[in-house]
């Protein structure tokens, strides 16, 4: 109960926007009173016409109003019932809207903690979900028990107007079931739901590891025991649920005991205050009738409140990563520099490293503008970090990055016009062909598009698409093969029409004859541009001006891939690993 | 609504006998609540004491009890059966899995396997207790409650019967209709829903292209208009509960005004029509109740349908036809497939013609291509991962395919991605031989050249990797791939699918020395790209559009000058003088 009342409080994600939007919630939950008031006033009118009717009044005008009322409850429950559902789902909707440019902003502001971790789909996908489960808290938790509370506390003061007693009793004992039902749910549940979650988890992680391992399980001959284990997770969560759902048919079945007692007061009240007069006695019917339709309100509070702990963990998680992203946030510099007009790159006794352990020592490269760089190293020698440093995503330790003698830090505004990025797997939008071409350079003309096309030696294949351009490139680009998406990312960075380019391992995932076609059509198109390329092995070196090395946070070889090849033993033992040399010795 | 394989089942007529039972007991307690109501209102209403009517309120309370109990009850009486129906469900999803193999599960989709077997589940669950409860209320309550409302007035019953089906249709209709529209606007509607995820995926290349900024407008522009879309489904989608719920209530108002209007003619008095007033909402309870869970009732049906499709899948027929000389594959063995052709389901042309080929003994053999040559899927055939069509002999036996036990417990796989489990690395690289001594597993580390990440770890071998804990570089999990594989010497058939491709050059080299040696005494049979292996394999086949371009020793295809020269100098690439 602590955790709850402080996450509220500290909560920047749901309930601000209740403030914010008080006059549209005022709306929802007066529609959704509304509702069940006319199903109870339908019942309420129904009792009391049959009752006045039944002492057979001289003039049907004498039940006339009772008629009118009933007809009008009758139709108005149902359609305040749809305006409800709609005015709720338009409510959430917009909000929802809202949360996704916000989670976006979040995402993009870079902040390197929440950057880091939506490199994976996984948890982009978490983040998506939780939007939906606030989505679901509104219209399942929260406005359900705002509009179960009201129709608690109308209940009792309705019967406080005529006898104050009586309402203190309803009060209490209506509270059993909207308040203390509620309190007991999230005591009992909370605990099994944390418990649930968790081996909701396991079961996840063991089923994707039977999944994705079923190879080595088959080849094991361990399938056996792979049913085993996730029977024994399975019951385990089965076990979990029943319990809770148990605890939920008896909670539901006091509830509904709870109204039938009830009724049984209300009729004593209704006795009590009514019963003497003839005309009085038509109340009995009108007070008992009106308690069942409101049961459903009443309480879905608990049923509410009890998925409470499923939301909760989403809540949490969204505001941590608004917390996180703005200490960070305030720890960037915000420093400005005009684009410098010779695009030269220097960087100058470059030291970097996390946390202890050194990246890169007293680095010094010049790269001047136009040059075509090769940079080479094992995985994790500081070729991906080099290219961060220049990127301005990581600043040095020690000594400077300059592209025309202004600090990369300098020039983060800019840098969509001063540098392009080509790595394994740019990303292709799902929309079409155009539009994906067109974030290179957003008013590009069909004719730069079909002549950028034309350079990757695409368009032939657009052209034979059954829209052209306006094809869509469906989801993640799968439509095309690896070295299609390639020239494609190519293509819109030739629009982007940058200084600079920085080719990240662009070929990795794609096989050798494909790879060097690629290539050829890399240097070929950025022949006026600088060149930096990052990669795993030698495919294509003799295409660049300048090879490096980097070896023990150093550069340990360099030079013109024909000097390389001629002075250096270990280049010339890797292009002959790489290229197989198969002659027979 | 209810699915005929349901009864298959064990336990579900006898389940489903009770819960019958307990309904109509329930369905009789509802009717004894609203009379007992009916009769203490209608004493106190003509002048009675409240003390006079003690008896008829016990009597309400104790059918309002029996008839919240019974509620309870039925939940008792489906749950064990519901329970034990779907654990042998997931059972069964799991060893099926096994049975039909990775290649097969791939196909279908991994999130979609895990899925099934999670959700798929629980939205069964709800299928065999909440739904069928609400269906059996559909069929029994309101029509005891009718039969009753017609012994006390018949023209009330004729008219709450007429409704009914009134009310259905309707349903249908607007149901249908809104149906229509969503099936409509579907494409658009999740082109619009994919939009954000897409959008957060794609972030990396939007902030190189110096878009991301301008980019947060879109995301809120494109998401109202998703609102505005849902919005104009949702108005019509809703039009089903709202016909519902307005013919429901307003046939309970019409019921209140013809009973009124009757009391006042003198036609009937205050008990029946109160009883037939407090009855009406009972009868249309059930039928709404279902209505609001229908989308459960259709989530779980479609669920049990496609779970009991998969279960209905065909697997490969005597897997046990095998019977092996050794448990080693010996250098005497040999394996034959004579005009073996493979298709994958829904594709135009086949992935793998006519395949003919003869591996014996520890040859060592490469297998290279183009992508799409078919090289992959000649593997997993060997592997015994897909079956396909032709003759198999292995030793003379003839097999109807290679997803033999036996065969497969004598091969090893080094993929291009190893699978690192969510486990202790104790566990995974003893996944193929347990019970290996510590000592051994470090000698294995050391070799493959993780000594030094082995040192860095926090609890030496006992340390949590995979998804969700220590993640291993695409090097150490093929380091770690072939330290598997290194601890199982029983298994002496290796497959390799191109598990240097992501590598870099050095590393290559460095694992290359790690893994010649661990060749010898083994059938090897490599697909690669990187031709610098070729001088180490007895054998090589050059695959071209599914079939076998060419074969032989490295210097017989030299020699030969056909497809293989030219492939090879594609591969080296531009220079080379």
């Amino acid at each position: 109960m602590r955790k709850m009342i402080l996450l509220i409080k500290r909560d920047t994600w749901v309930f601000p926007y209740l403030r914010s939007y008080k006059k549209l919630l005022a709306l929802i939950i007066f529609l959704g009173f509304m509702t069940t008031f006319s199903g109870a006033a339908l019942m309420f009118t129904s009792g009391f016409l049959i009752s006045r009717s039944a002492q057979i009044p001289e003039n049907i005008l004498m039940v006339y109003v009772p008629i009118v009322l009933t007809r009008a409850f009758g139709i108005g429950r149902p359609s305040f019932r749809y305006a409800e559902r709609l005015v709720s789902h338009n409510w959430v909707l917009k909000i929802v809207s809202t949360f996704r440019r916000r989670l976006y902003e979040l995402v993009e502001t870079g902040t390197k903690s929440v950057y880091a971790k939506t490199q994976t789909g996984e948890v982009l996908n978490v983040l998506a979900n939780d939007l939906f489960k606030i989505e679901n808290f509104y219209l399942r938790t929260l406005f359900p028990t705002v509009i179960g509370l009201v129709i608690y506390i109308l209940i009792a003061i309705g019967v406080g107007v005529f006898d104050w007693g009586f309402a203190l009793a309803i009060f209490l004992i209506l509270g059993m079931t909207t308040i203390l039902a509620p309190m007991i749910t999230l005591a009992v549940n909370g605990a099994r739901d944390f418990k649930q979650q968790q081996l909701e988890a396991e079961l996840y992680t063991d089923l994707t590891d039977t999944v994705m391992g079923l190879q080595d399980w088959i080849l094991a001959g361990r399938t056996a025991e792979l049913a085993e284990r996730q029977q024994a997770d399975f019951n385990a969560i089965n076990q979990l649920k029943s319990k809770q759902a148990h605890f939920n048919w008896w909670r539901d079945f006091s509830g509904a005991m709870i109204i039938g007692f009830t009724a049984i007061v209300l009729l004593v009240f209704a006795t009590r205050h009514f019963g003497g007069s003839s005309f009085g006695v038509n109340w009995i019917a009108a007070f008992v009738l009106a308690i069942f339709p409101a049961e459903d309100a009443l309480t879905s509070i608990s049923t509410g409140v009890g998925e409470w702990p499923r939301y909760q963990n989403s809540i949490t998680r969204l505001n941590e990563m608004d917390e996180q992203a703005q200490a960070e946030a305030q720890l960037q510099t915000t420093q400005q520099a005009a684009q410098p007009s010779n695009p030269t790159i220097v960087l100058n006794q470059v030291t970097f490293g996390y946390d202890q352990t050194p990246v890169l020592q007293d680095l010094s490269l010049t790269i001047p503008d136009g040059q075509k760089i090769a940079i080479l190293g094992q995985s994790g020698a500081g070729k991906t970090t080099l290219l961060k440093l220049l990127l301005g995503d990581e600043m040095p330790l020690a000594g400077t990055v300059t592209i025309g003698g202004t600090a990369v830090a300098d020039l983060s505004s800019q840098r969509a016009t001063l540098i392009a990025v080509l790595d394994q797997q740019p990303y292709l939008f799902a929309s079409t062909v155009a539009n994906n071409l067109r974030l290179g350079k957003l008013d590009a003309t069909d004719e730069e598009l079909w002549d950028v096309l034309e350079q990757v030696n695409l368009k032939e294949l657009v052209v034979q698409l059954p829209d052209g351009l306006a094809t869509p490139m469906s989801e993640m680009g799968s439509r095309f093969s690896g070295g299609e998406r390639q020239r494609f990312a190519l293509a819109r960075i030739l629009l982007q029409d940058t200084p600079i380019v920085i080719l990240d391992e662009p070929t990795v995932a794609l096989d050798p004859i494909t790879e060097l076609a690629v290539l050829e059509t890399i240097f070929k198109t950025l022949h006026d541009k600088t060149v930096i390329w990052v990669t795993h092995h030698l495919t294509g070196i003799e295409l660049v001006d300048k090879v490096i090395f980097i070896e023990n946070q150093q550069i340990a070889m360099a030079g013109t891939p024909a000097k390389l090849m001629a002075t250096e033993h270990r280049f010339q033992r890797l292009l002959a690993l790489d290229h197989g040399d198969l002659m027979l010795e | 609504m209810l699915d005929k394989r349901l009864f298959k089942f064990p336990g579900a007529r006898q389940a489903l006998g009770v819960l019958s039972l307990l309904t109509l007991i329930q369905a009789i307690a509802i009717i004894g609540q609203g009379r007992f109501l009916s009769v203490a209102i209608t004493d106190l209403w003509g002048g009675h004491q409240l003390t006079s009517i003690g008896m008829v309120l016990v009597w309400f309370m104790l059918a309002y009890l029996l008839r919240q109990v019974m509620g309870v009850a039925k939940q008792y009486a489906l749950a064990p059966f519901a329970d034990k129906t779907t654990a042998s469900l997931q059972t069964q999803l799991t060893q099926k899995y096994a049975a039909l193999g990775p290649r097969t599960v791939a196909n279908q989709g991994t999130g979609k396997s895990v899925t099934l077997a999670v959700e798929g589940i629980d939205q069964v669950h709800d299928y065999l207790t909440l739904v069928l409860v609400k269906l059996f209320d559909m069929s029994i309550t309101p029509w005891l409650i009718l039969l009753y409302i017609a012994t006390i007035n018949f023209k009330q019953a004729v008219f709450l019967f007429v409704i009914y089906p009134v009310i259905v249709i309707f349903m249908i209709v607007l149901g249908l209709a809104a149906q229509a529209k969503a099936d409509r606007e579907y494409e658009t509607f999740n082109r619009l829903s994919n939009h954000f995820v897409d959008s957060l995926r794609g972030l990396t290349t939007l902030k190189q292209l110096g878009l991301a900024k301008q980019y947060a407008q879109n995301i809120y522009d494109v998401s109202e208009d998703h609102r505005k879309a849902t919005m104009s489904t949702l108005k019509i989608a809703i039009l089903s509960t709202f016909a519902l719920d307005f013919f429901t209530t307003l046939s309970i108002a019409v019921v209140a005004l013809f009973l009124g209007l009757g009391l006042m003619d003198g036609a009937t008095h205050l008990l029946p029509a109160l009883t037939i007033l407090v009855l009406a909402p009972e009868y249309f309870l059930p039928i709404r109740n279902f209505a609001n869970d229908y989308h459960a009732t259709l989530n779980g049906k479609n669920a049990l349908a496609d779970i009991m499709t998969l279960l209905e899948q065909p697997v490969a027929p005597e897997t046990n036809r095998y019977v092996r000389r050794s448990q080693r594959w010996q250098a005497t063995d040999t394996l034959t497939l004579e005009q073996v052709s493979f298709s994958y389901p829904n594709a135009d042309r086949p992935a793998l013609q006519q395949i003919n080929l003869t591996l014996t003994g520890h040859a060592k053999v490469a297998l290279v291509g183009t992508s799409g040559s078919g090289k992959s899927t000649l593997l997993n055939l060997l592997g015994g991962f897909l079956v396909g069509d032709g003759d198999v002999k292995i030793n003379e036996q003839a097999l109807p395919h290679l997803q033999q036990r036996q065969w497969q417990e004598q091969i090893q796989v080094l993929p291009q991605h190893p699978y690192i489990f969510h486990d202790t690395l104790r566990a995974n690289l003893a996944f193929y031989a347990p019970n290996q001594r510590d000592e051994d597993l470090i000698a294995v580390l050391q070799q493959v050249g993780l000594a030094d990440w082995f040192a860095s770890l926090p609890d030496g071998l006992d340390t949590l990797i995979g998804e969700g804990a220590m993640q291993t570089s695409g090097g150490q999990a093929q380091r770690i791939g072939l330290a598997r594989i290194m601890l199982d010497e029983e298994r002496r058939v290796l497959l390799l699918d191109e598990p240097t491709a992501h590598l870099d050059i050095e590393t290559e080299a460095l694992l290359k020395e790690t893994m010649l040696p661990v060749f010898d005494n083994r059938l090897v049979i490599f697909a690669t790209h990187r031709l610098h292996w070729l001088r180490q394999m007895d054998w090589i086949i050059v695959m071209r559009d599914g079939q076998i371009a060419e074969q032989g020793t490295l210097a017989d295809l030299i020699a030969n000058n056909g497809y293989f020269v030219t492939l090879q100098a594609a591969m080296r690439g531009t220079t080379h003088a």
